[in-house]
């Protein structure tokens, strides 16, 4: 078969899994969508070092299986690939995500404003600790179908994992360039950071039941939670 | 309207977490203990919501039923909590204590303490002087010589206490001479049966009058002349009623 003529660049461009193509002096010549999201989380240097620990002998591609995190991005796999002096690339294959299989509860659904919540849960929280707390929010952030009940037990179980932590900064804000497929519709995601110099982490399991029932992607690391919730108007 | 005072920074914690979360379906829980003012302060929040108490289980699961707002007092009271749905309604709680606590972390978003008398002095002595005004209008007193700053503040049971000592101290300090006549009479009336009770109701009288006598006078000797008796009879009397 002859393929030549046809231009594959569009199809690696919308590939879900990260590629980067870098010259001898690690400057970048491609990237795909995907990659530039990556980019958000983690250096270039860090990626063409990884790319040269990973290159093949000599020419050719090799695919190694390895674990990676970058934020929220976790990937198994990497294929690096040379075929002459100038290029080498990289390719991260992504990990499977949990994702809820609970179908969606529409009636428990409330238009709501999130900041709401998250101040009510922050007042609850200074009831009980003097940590400091610095919260960075977007008040123009839309109103969007929450389970009020159920996402405040969310935020209530996530803040208390930091009952005991210095430092606490906490960032709401809309995630530009993602989104989440709910019943076959893109919906825009939003994103709740807490990080510290640490947290307890006995209470992850209840995190997790509480965010899947919300519907909420969940990314639970040593210092901090991440919450991706999605935007359903 | 109801009126809640406070000067604790927690507890307007808890007005601002109830006030932001006022307009939404959230069920809260206000945990403390009796008598600091879980009531009032639901009913302050939210002055027209209905309120049932957990003692009445049959009319806490009908206005579950009927209405999406509900005060629910002494929440510990009810015996099928775990069975309950709070979800898509406005629910306010009150207990004296958490029964199950897993079962009240399922059930309520928002779980607040509500610290006690003793850790909010601000608060005490606000309540106080509201009782004080209200014991003495109760019990028409006009007497503005009346010293107040003698009460004892008695927080073992928070407010109920406190109330309590202050009536108490204000009929005891407002009573003339005829009311106490009154009361000894009434007791007496209730309690006179036996072979010996001279004596034994004398000591209604000696044992307050020698305990006041030896507080204001110091000595018994000094006293023993203010009585007009004889320094071995108020001796033998002090003995008799185990004065100190």
């Amino acid at each position: 078969m002859n393929t030549e003529s046809i231009d594959f660049q569009s199809f690696l461009d919308w590939d879900n899994s990260p590629f980067i193509l870098f010259n001898e002096q690690s400057k970048i010549l491609y990237l795909n969508n995907s990659a530039e999201l990556l980019f958000g989380y983690v250096s270039k240097k860090e990626l063409y070092d990884l790319a040269l620990a990973y290159a093949p002998p000599s020419f050719g591609h090799k695919t190694t299986t390895l674990s990676l995190n970058y934020d929220s991005f976790t990937f198994y796999a990497i294929t690096v690939g040379y075929e002459n002096e100038e290029q080498i690339s990289i390719r991260f294959y992504n990990a499977p995500r949990a994702r809820s299989i609970t179908p969606m509860k529409k009636d428990k659904l409330v238009n709501t404003d999130i900041n709401l919540l998250l101040e009510a849960n922050i007042a609850l929280f200074k009831t009980k600790n003097t940590n400091t707390l610095q919260l960075l929010t977007d008040q123009d952030l839309p109103s969007f179908k929450l389970d009020q009940n159920g996402f405040s037990k969310l935020l209530r179980k996530t803040l208390d994992a930091f009952r005991s932590s210095d430092s606490i900064r906490i960032t709401l804000k809309l995630l530009v360039g993602e989104h989440v497929i709910i019943s076959g519709k893109k919906k825009a995601i939003v994103q709740l950071t807490i990080e510290a110099n640490g947290r307890y982490n006995n209470t992850d399991d209840e995190i997790k039941l509480l965010a899947e029932q919300c519907y909420t992607t969940f990314l639970l690391k040593e210092n901090t939670i991440k919450l991706e919730i999605p935007l359903i108007q | 309207m109801e009126q809640f005072f406070t000067t604790s920074e927690q507890i307007q914690n808890i007005i601002k977490g109830f006030n932001l979360t006022k307009t939404l379906f959230v069920s809260s829980i206000i945990i403390g203990k009796p008598n600091i003012g879980k009531k009032s302060l639901a009913r302050y929040l939210f002055p027209e919501a209905p309120l049932v108490s957990g003692k009445n289980q049959e009319e806490v699961e009908r206005l579950l039923q009927e209405v999406d707002e509900l005060i629910i007092t002494d929440f510990e009271k009810l015996s099928n909590q775990e069975s309950l749905d709070l979800d898509n309604k406005r629910i306010i709680a009150t207990a004296n204590y958490i029964g199950n606590q897993q079962t009240i972390d399922n059930l309520f978003a928002f779980i607040y303490t509500l610290p006690s008398l003793k850790e909010r002095p601000e608060d005490t002595k606000y309540l106080r002087d509201i009782f004080i005004r209200e014991a003495k209008a109760t019990l028409m007193i006009t007497d503005n010589e009346l010293s107040t700053k003698d009460i004892p503040v008695d927080l073992s049971d928070n407010s109920k206490t406190l109330k309590r000592t202050i009536y108490t101290h204000l009929i005891k300090h407002s009573m003339t001479r005829k009311d106490i006549q009154e009361a000894i009479y009434s007791y007496i009336l209730d309690h006179l049966n036996g072979n010996n009770e001279y004596k034994e109701h004398l000591t209604l009288y000696e044992k307050p009058l020698i305990e006041a006598g030896l507080k204001k006078y110091g000595s018994q000797l000094q006293l023993s002349q203010v009585l007009g008796i004889n320094r071995n009879t108020l001796r033998k009397k002090i003995h008799e009623h185990r004065i100190d």
